[in-house]
């Protein structure tokens, strides 16, 4: 994948556990444009092997000078969070990827709820920016641990002034979901970002209610989980690749120089999508791309989180 | 005509069900289109609340607004004509709020002029359930002249705006609600293949 060469030109450390780093070009040109919402994948060569992690891009997307990302350091990070957190400095040169924007605004919508938890704000951040240029209605749901934890509250007020409403889990406040979608007009959209729990209940709440599927938008990247290590079979490559607990499918299909196609690398585009030949059972489909029943016929994998339990795996790559 | 013949936004109507997940629904039908709704209420009954709008006299002449009386248990609202039943539409959609299932069942004329009437309000008409009753006749779009001529029942109608004798085409448009008309006969005059009533 054509990769951009960006330089750390700031790190802030926003709450304990939030960082945000602005990147730009070496040579101080324009980054790529880009539309709200979109993400970046950053690649980190770490312990001898690259994480590549996707991350919403959260400034204007009429500014594109530089880049910004926040990483909250994640609990049980594989290591790509805190790799972010504890080595990355300002001046060291990164390879991210182009902007990819698979949580975009739908721009027929009459009014947008954007619902955003935690961190989870990040993508919202950018299109606050392209709702406010459009001047269309919209209201930003943040809710979060504690407004001590929570990242940008008061960057966030200044720019949404009273289209902004804040929920501190830890001052008894709740988002009141089937509430807030009951009392919606006509031709409004809902995106959500947050917490898997979080973004279900959303789902879930809104089809319930009978909103339409198209009205109904989430992004929720998933970390490739930790599993039992396993073996995968490249069957054009002809070479056997063995997946260690901590690394994904793919990122071991990478580490084995065998090139393949990505975007997300969280289960959400399907751009890694590859063809199982044989497989012995034990298939562990973890990504929100595939359907049920495309999970169950076990004929397709995405291996970006996806993992396999069997002794035998031919992937068609 | 040719077999397989298939033109994709040539508009595909079915039958209509309840939506099992809605906040609320609400039907619209015209003429024989009443028979739609007495099938719906055949149905189980949603528990969200339902409103029905009935406009008796449509092109068939075919009146439902007693049958209805007795089947819908309350907010049946039944009007003489269409228009009447669209202003009243359009009086609603402002405070409808999302979750509000559309149903509408009546000539293709009728289930586009809702759609029309409901797109101003953010309403893609894929989530209107829509079901053809009445008559298969269409609006044809003449695309020489603009204009549109109603009611048509067969494969070449003269244009009601230009005189033009047009061809009725499968290619649909959402937005006017008509079919395309092109001039049959253009490259020789009065050279006019059998007309045919394919659309009664």
């Amino acid at each position: 994948m054509n990769m951009i060469d960006v330089k750390v030109a700031a790190i802030k450390q926003v709450t304990p556990l939030i960082k945000h780093f602005t990147f730009v070009k070496e040579d101080g040109s324009e980054l790529p444009p880009f539309s709200g919402g979109s993400h970046i994948v950053v690649a980190l060569d770490a312990d001898g092997r690259t994480y590549r992690n996707p991350y919403s891009l959260m400034g204007s997307p009429t500014q594109t000078d530089a880049y910004h990302i926040s990483v909250r350091r994640q609990e049980n990070s594989r290591g790509g969070s805190a790799f972010m957190h504890e080595n990355v400095s300002v001046g060291m040169t990164l390879k991210i990827t182009h902007p990819v924007n698979l949580f975009t605004l739908a721009k027929m919508a009459h009014k947008h709820i954007l619902i955003a938890g935690g961190i989870g704000i990040t993508p919202f951040m950018s299109q606050i920016e392209d709702l406010k240029r459009l001047g269309v209605e919209y209201e930003l749901h943040y809710a979060f641990r504690s407004y001590a934890q929570a990242a940008f509250v008061d960057e966030l007020k200044k720019a949404c002034g009273s289209s902004l409403y804040c929920y501190g889990d830890s001052e008894g406040e709740r988002l009141d979901i089937k509430g807030l979608l009951s009392r919606q007009p006509l031709g409004t959209h809902v995106y959500v970002c947050g917490p898997s729990p979080m973004v279900v209940s959303v789902i879930e709440t809104a089809r319930d209610l009978g909103w339409p599927e198209h009205s109904i938008h989430n992004e929720q990247f998933l970390s490739p989980p930790v599993g039992e290590p396993f073996k995968v079979q490249l069957a054009k490559s002809e070479i056997e690749v063995e997946v260690p607990a901590e690394m994904s499918m793919l990122e071991a299909i990478e580490a084995a120089g065998v090139k393949a196609e990505y975007l997300c690398r969280g289960g959400v585009c399907g751009r890694c999508e590859l063809g199982v030949l044989e497989h012995d059972g034990g298939l562990e489909h973890h990504d929100h791309f595939l359907t049920e029943s495309e999970k169950a016929s076990c004929r397709k994998i995405m291996p970006c989180v996806s993992r396999s339990k069997g002794k035998r795996l031919l992937l068609d790559l | 005509m040719e077999r397989g013949y298939w033109i994709k936004s040539k508009p595909v109507y079915t039958s209509l069900v309840w939506h099992e997940k809605a906040t609320s629904h609400l039907v619209l039908a015209t003429g024989i289109g009443g028979m739609a709704v007495l099938k719906l209420f055949q149905q189980m009954h949603p528990r969200q609340p339902v409103t029905v709008l009935y406009a008796r006299y449509a092109q068939m002449d075919a009146d439902y607004s007693e049958t209805l009386k007795k089947v819908v248990p309350e907010n049946l609202h039944i009007f003489k004509f269409e228009e009447e039943l669209l202003a009243e539409l359009k009086q609603m959609l402002p405070a409808a709020c999302m979750g509000l299932r559309l149903y509408v069942a009546g000539s293709e004329g009728f289930i586009w002029d809702v759609a029309s009437a409901a797109k101003p309000f953010g309403v893609d008409d894929a989530e209107i359930m829509k079901e053809l009753t009445d008559t298969l006749a269409r609006s044809v779009y003449c695309v020489h002249c603009k204009a549109v001529t109603r009611n048509v029942t067969t494969n070449i109608v003269p244009c009601c705006g230009c005189e033009r004798m047009l061809f009725v085409r499968d290619h649909f448009s959402r937005n006017l609600g008509a079919y395309m008309g092109l001039m049959v006969d253009a490259e020789s005059p009065g050279e006019l293949p059998a007309i045919e009533e394919i659309y009664p």
